[in-house]
């Protein structure tokens, strides 16, 4: 299909906002003494973390864009772009970027990219911020293929990728305890996220959603907060640096210094940039599944509940 | 958006809210005792049986020693790190001890530590865990 359309880059429209939203909840902060906890190298780490996954966005934008447009001159369906289509094309950009999502966190590809969304102590709307500066080299815009195939003009398909990002700053607070149930049911909220960005075995790869929680609840991957287990937020080995070039490069160093490593298998080699995080070839390292069990094998009585297969 | 516009609302944006943290207290570091640092040890390292706990005496950081070999924590911000030190070089200079781990995600740290101090860490480091 052909045709010019063009819907506006909401990223940068809501940076006013975001930047009114963090200093509202700081100050909510101070004055109720809970709801979180700020440290001003760990927030300044995370907007400029935001700051260059914007810049990035400039830099190397066109690369995905080319790709998608060169789908759209393929494919002979066109949705439109009527309220119907935004939303139809909304709902299936969710469900896009959960299983982006999880592929990020179960591919080391991909996680050496999402990983500096994670590498935070801290739970914060600057926490919200901390965002890749390497997604181009992951080469998930691929996933959104089928989408434009399926007829979405790719304008369309970036706008709602930008909503549901816009969506999901909102979520990285401790400031918002529990919603209506009826919200907490269909999407995704504070607490679901807190959940997800906990390192405690029980939360490990849980909760990937963007705006509705129900794709976790249909994929099996959903584990509520639990009160008596409060999110520890951070990587299992938490990087020890505010300096972003670290925090965005730390674990694609990692990749490749496991990759060069003498005397591997071409197998091994490769299972080091795309198996699970934590994948050793010797053993010496732990998966996520590994942490649960150990888990399990120091607190048995955890068997069963909500993560560890409850 | 213009590109300056956005670029002035960014720098702002980020130095406005540090300046203000900063001011309202929130740059202090952790400041590590033997229980604390134990618990932050277990929190990173929750299969690890610590078998003793040497926090320096600025607070900075500790020595934890373990079944499998001493590691060091050390106040980030307001958290902690810590890293075994099986796979780290330290060497002493001239106001404490220097670790290098090794590790991207983890640059080099300088601690400044007593001459007695220095030498009790250095002690410890170099025995074999069993022997500890």
């Amino acid at each position: 299909m052909t045709g010019q359309i063009s819907f506006p880059d909401v990223t940068q429209l809501a940076v006013p906002f975001l930047i009114a939203a963090i200093l509202a909840e700081f100050l909510w902060i101070a004055l109720k003494k809970r709801g979180g906890r700020y440290e001003t190298r760990d927030a300044v780490t995370s907007l400029i973390m935001g700051a260059g996954s914007v810049a990035e966005g400039l830099l190397l934008g066109f690369i995905a864009w080319a790709l998608l447009m060169f789908l759209w001159e393929l494919t002979p369906l066109d949705m439109g772009t009527s309220l119907w289509a935004v939303l139809a094309c909304f709902v299936l950009d969710d469900l896009r970027y959960y299983w982006v999502h999880r592929l990020g966190h179960r591919v080391r590809w991909v996680w050496a990219s999402h990983v500096n969304h994670h590498s935070s102590q801290h739970y914060n709307l600057t926490t919200a911020l901390r965002q890749t500066w390497t997604g181009t080299f992951t080469f998930m815009m691929v996933v959104k293929a089928p989408m434009v195939l399926l007829g979405f003009h790719p304008a369309l398909v970036l706008f709602c990728g930008g909503l549901n990002l816009i969506y999901q700053f909102w979520i990285h607070t401790e400031a918002v305890g529990r919603l209506p149930r009826w919200f907490e049911a269909v999407m995704n909220t504070p607490s679901h996220h807190r959940a997800h960005h906990g390192r405690n075995p029980r939360y490990l790869d849980c909760n990937y959603a963007g705006v509705f929680i129900i794709w976790d609840k249909l994929f099996g991957t959903f584990v509520p907060e639990q009160d008596h287990d409060r999110p520890d937020y951070g990587l299992v080995h938490n990087i020890a640096s505010f300096n972003p070039l670290r925090v965005a490069f730390h674990e694609w160093a990692g990749i490749f210094k496991d990759m060069a490593r003498p005397g591997l298998t071409l197998k091994q080699r490769l299972l080091y940039a795309f198996a699970p995080p934590g994948y050793s070839h010797d053993g010496s390292r732990e998966t996520s599944a590994g942490i649960k069990a150990a888990h399990l094998a120091r607190h048995p009585e955890d068997a069963g509940t909500p993560g560890f297969g409850g | 958006m213009p590109l300056e516009l956005l670029l002035a609302l960014v720098v702002g944006g980020i130095s406005g809210i540090a300046v203000l943290l900063h001011l309202a207290g929130r740059s202090r570091q952790a400041v590590l005792t033997a229980g604390s640092a134990r618990s932050a040890w277990l929190r990173h390292f929750p299969n690890d049986c610590v078998t003793k706990v040497l926090p320096a005496a600025s607070g900075q950081a500790a020595l934890v020693l373990t079944e499998g070999g001493p590691g060091l924590l050390w106040a980030f911000g307001a958290d902690t790190v810590g890293r075994p030190l099986a796979a780290a070089r330290v060497r002493e200079t001239a106001s404490g001890l220097r670790f290098e781990f090794n590790d991207f995600s983890a640059p080099g740290l300088s601690l400044s530590l007593p001459d007695d101090e220095r030498r009790q860490w250095l002690e410890l480091i170099n025995t074999p865990a069993e022997a500890a």
